[in-house]
């Protein structure tokens, strides 16, 4: 199987996505021994039983074929790139990484090094929440400074609404009557009316998401590969 | 594919489609099991109904709809790993994260946009120019009549709307990225392009004043019908529900890849709508999506309105000085 490459590559594939080698691969890495933990995941997966490389690729293969996929085996490694992978690709979260199997004691061990764009991303989007917080309290200062410059010397002229009626159906069923309606816009006035609050949730929403798939990604990617190199 | 005839038209003829309820799958298990997700959805709208009717006015506020709506999703999101509609539709963490950072998008960057340029500002504008006090005996009616006008009407202009956007190409173009979506979850209602979500927003609804109340139940109405169009969770639904409001089975037909089913059930929570314009298909589909279900990604969705705009003026302004304009096949709208 040595020298082979395959995958089903959809036509929106760019150059960059050619198969590549382990070597072209890793050396286009940069050296970020700490940061890069943030989208990478290394690991092994010691086998009891020895297996080929031939074979245990020959195992991997349906990992591989997927829309959007190309990879290239190159004696004892494989190397994959994704494009946009389909959302039920067991491989989604890991759009680019290479697998080696090699002999281990009386068995082999694989050794995978994958990369995600998605964990990158997902680490960052709490970074664009907190700028649209932060912009939601820039036009709020924005605004009350303009309120306020136009007001001055300007009498209010709104006239009070009146408050409403309820249908005597409603009376008789018990709903609550309508409140005031002057009483409930000054309060708006005071706070602004972009609230930078959703912002700062989603921004710990997104570093949660972010530590769970962290986790979560590697535990299931592990368990994949275990589960593919043990059929038989 | 040979595929059923409905109406006109024939459904199924490109991809799989069930057509019919007496063919689509019911919910399998014991009996509590079949009650609950028999029960669950008029259920929970009753409860609504009834919570936005007798709530304090200190409680009546926009904000409660807000947490109300979103503590559902969660619990709909447990609904989806408990009862899923179709296993090909589980959701992963990457499609979760994918749902969020849209629905983000609106919660924050949208809806500030939308308070300068969205359907609140016209809505003044014109209740400035008109004297709308002629119209104050809407007020006066009961609650939920008030209600029901305000979801009727608001989801009749999201009808035309959203078939607009399945007949005019420039329209098309902002809907179209909502259409590469391949499975349906609690969260894809959100997935698009930023332009369509704007005006698939625009109500004709809010031009009448209605009782503060009246919109809080309108919006139950539309959280407790609305919420199901995208969810991969199977429902027992009752035969009535089905006949009048929208459902995920009709909303997964619209989804599908089957070009003529995409050509159906329009609103977004009264499907009587469809059913009086003739655009209801009562049935299901598995699989879903444009271009035999490709998934197209955060920044293709943000681009791909003014991406495709930009090829399709260029082409036609190609053809028109006879410069032999590229005559690549262009993305048809769905109807």
């Amino acid at each position: 199987m040595s020298g082979q490459s395959g995958g089903i590559a959809d036509e929106r594939v760019g150059p960059w996505s050619q198969p590549q080698s382990s070597e072209a691969l890793g050396g286009r890495r940069l050296k970020l021994p700490f940061i890069d933990n943030i989208w990478r995941v290394r690991g092994e997966l010691l086998l009891d039983k020895p297996i080929a490389p031939d074979e245990a690729f020959a195992r991997l293969d349906p990992l591989f074929r997927a829309p959007g996929t190309t990879y290239n085996v190159d004696d004892d490694t494989l190397t994959y790139t994704k494009r946009n992978p389909a959302a039920q690709d067991p491989l989604a979260t890991f759009t680019r990484g290479s697998l080696r199997i090699a002999p281990q004691g009386r068995g082999s061990v694989l050794r995978y090094d994958l990369s995600s764009t998605a964990l990158l991303l997902c680490f960052l989007a709490p970074l664009l929440f907190l700028a649209f917080a932060q912009i939601a309290v820039g036009m709020n200062a924005w605004e009350k400074a303009n309120v306020e410059a136009s007001e001055q010397g300007k009498k209010d002229e709104d006239k009070p609404k009146a408050i409403k009626k309820l249908n005597p159906i409603d009376e008789f069923l018990g709903a609550p009557a309508p409140e005031d309606p002057s009483k409930k816009k000054d309060k708006k006035k005071d706070k602004g009316r972009h609230s930078p609050t959703p912002a700062y949730v989603l921004a710990g929403l997104f570093f949660t998401i972010y530590l769970v798939g962290r986790v979560l990604e590697p535990w299931l990617i592990r368990r994949r590969l275990r589960s593919a190199l043990a059929e038989a | 594919m040979a595929g059923v005839q409905v109406g006109k038209r024939i459904i199924g003829a490109d991809s799989p489609v069930t057509v019919g309820w007496e063919n689509i799958g019911r919910v399998e298990g014991g009996p509590f099991k079949q009650l609950f997700f028999t029960y669950f959805q008029p259920a929970v709208l009753f409860a609504l109904i009834a919570f936005w009717f007798y709530a304090p006015n200190q409680w009546a506020l926009a904000s409660i709809g807000i947490a109300i709506g979103l503590g559902f999703k969660v619990f709909l999101l447990g609904l989806e790993w408990v009862n899923p509609r179709y296993r090909s539709w589980q959701l992963t963490w990457k499609e979760f994260a994918t749902d969020v950072f849209y629905v983000g998008l609106g919660y924050t960057i949208l809806r500030m946009l939308d308070s300068y340029i969205g359907d609140g500002i016209m809505v003044e504008a014109v209740q400035g120019a008109f004297d709308w006090d002629k119209f104050a005996w809407f007020t006066g009616l009961p609650l939920l009549v008030q209600a029901l006008l305000i979801s009727m009407i608001f989801d009749f202009g999201q009808y035309w709307m959203h078939r607009g956007m399945h007949n005019w190409y420039p329209l098309w173009l902002t809907h179209a990225p909502h259409h590469y979506i391949t499975q349906l979850n609690i969260n894809k209602g959100a997935v698009g392009n930023p332009v369509e979500l704007f005006l698939i927003g625009l109500g004709v609804g809010g031009f009448f004043d209605f009782l503060p109340r009246a919109f809080l139940l309108a919006g139950a109405i539309g959280m407790a019908v609305g919420t199901y169009q995208h969810i991969n969770v199977r429902f027992n639904t009752p035969a009535w529900w089905r006949f009048i409001f929208n459902t995920t089975e009709h909303h997964s037909v619209h989804h599908s890849q089957d070009y003529q089913a995409t050509r159906s059930n329009y609103s977004g929570t009264w499907i009587i709508w469809d059913r009086i314009f003739g655009t209801c298909v009562d049935g299901e589909a598995e699989l879903l999506g444009m271009e035999g279900g490709r998934r197209m990604d955060i920044r293709e969705t943000m681009t791909f309105p003014f991406t495709e705009g930009y090829k399709s003026v260029k082409a036609a302004l190609g053809r028109r000085t006879g410069g032999g304009g590229t005559t690549a096949p262009q993305l048809e709208p769905a109807e």
